[in-house]
């Protein structure tokens, strides 16, 4: 349609010949088709992020000048499928990374893992000295009050944006303190 | 007929042969149990760690273990690199040592070891053990001197390959060592352990001496 005067119909002053016309139609349809796929991609991308959902992140306030710290959550899958966590993005942290801990007679071991599994109908908790999205060489010192925008990648391709406030140590504490209290 | 005796002896031979494959062949040889040593014989590593006084760099200098005569002392052994177990571990003693009555509190102390002493100066110390808690100092030393203290109280670490761009991590022990009063090791609190059960075991310890 750029750059021609063919405007919607063959027309007999021959500026808009039949084969023209027929080949503008091919287009119009293939552009309707692209508009569709366009429509339809993130709409189910979106079904995907409704089945995942990340309950309370937060990540760790660690003592001024601390290269790294680490972000928490719960991640429920309400769909039928298994997802894993493959890639976390922030831009507070100059790389970061998704780790598990194991405890071998009292060493801790952390390493990187390649995905964080969610089964299906389930919820997977990132918690310490478990499973973190460990956040390397902070930009900035994260304060009280601050919120990290993380952006979670899953493996069908669904995206989870959220934004985590930062935390003390000790207030974390007290709320999980305060909730095991709650359910006694 | 020769052909049928011939026959009858072969299956014969082969029976036998067979059962002695069965009866006999081992396809691996015997292991050789006698040169297991008796386990009075394992080395001392097994033996509770001895605890006891050391000397470690401070911000302001030295520091001995005998410098906190009279307190219950807790040592943690982490490093300031460490995203995760360590903060919680420090997070947790710094808890335990607010929820103390005053007059307790002053006769307790934190120390937190660095056992990755080329990134963890006594000055770095300075700024990140008092986030947690005023009562907790940060102690640094020579890398022989750090791995001198942990043998002495059973503490394991291993600093990991570091990756291209020089980061590592170091797998360490989590545990939090009680020293009583006296400056003997008394026990250790396992990873994870409430504020609640630090609180219990400085208690414990702080009784101990008052009962004398």
């Amino acid at each position: 349609m750029i750059g021609t005067a063919c405007h919607g119909r063959p027309d007999p002053t021959n500026t808009c010949p039949p084969e023209k016309f027929k080949a503008m139609q091919l287009r119009n349809s293939a552009i309707t088709l692209a508009a569709a796929l366009a429509l339809a991609l993130p709409l189910s991308i979106l079904a995907g992020e409704a089945d995942l959902t990340v309950v309370a992140p937060y990540v760790r306030m660690v003592p001024p000048g601390t290269p790294n710290s680490a972000a928490f959550m719960t991640i429920a899958n309400n769909g039928t499928s298994d997802r894993r966590l493959v890639k976390a993005d922030s831009p507070v942290a100059r790389a970061v990374e998704l780790h598990s801990h194991t405890n071998e007679q009292g060493l801790m071991r952390m390493r990187q893992v390649s995905a964080i599994e969610v089964k299906a109908k389930s919820r997977t908790e990132l918690k310490s000295g478990g499973y973190h999205v460990m956040l390397i060489d902070l930009q900035q010192s994260l304060m009280e009050g601050d919120t990290v925008p993380l952006t979670l990648t899953f493996d069908d391709g669904s995206i989870r944006k959220v934004d985590a406030p930062v935390r003390k140590p000790q207030a974390v504490l007290e709320a999980e303190q305060a909730s095991a209290h709650g359910r006694h | 007929m020769p052909t049928r005796t011939l026959l009858m002896a072969l299956i014969a031979a082969l029976s036998a042969i067979l059962i002695l494959l069965a009866v006999f062949w081992e396809p691996l040889p015997p292991r050789p149990i006698a040169r297991i040593a008796p386990h009075e014989r394992l080395p001392a590593a097994t033996a509770p760690p001895a605890g006891g006084e050391f000397t470690l760099q401070g911000a302001q200098g030295n520091v001995r273990l005998s410098d906190f005569r009279g307190k219950v002392v807790l040592i943690y052994f982490g490093y300031t690199y460490c995203p995760d177990v360590c903060p919680t571990s420090l997070s947790l003693l710094a808890q335990a040592l607010s929820e103390l009555a005053p007059d307790e509190r002053e006769r307790v102390q934190g120390i937190f070891i660095s056992v990755d002493p080329e990134r963890d100066t006594a000055a770095r110390l300075q700024e990140y053990t008092p986030f947690f808690h005023p009562q907790i100092v940060g102690l640094s030393g020579t890398s022989a001197q750090i791995a001198r203290v942990a043998e002495q109280y059973g503490s394991r670490y291993h600093k990991q390959t570091p990756d291209a761009e020089g980061r590592y991590a170091v797998d360490h022990s989590s545990a939090t060592y009680v020293v009583d009063p006296q400056g003997r090791l008394s026990g250790a609190l396992p990873h994870a352990s409430t504020p609640a059960q630090i609180i219990a075991a400085v208690r414990e310890q702080l009784a101990s001496v008052a009962s004398r």
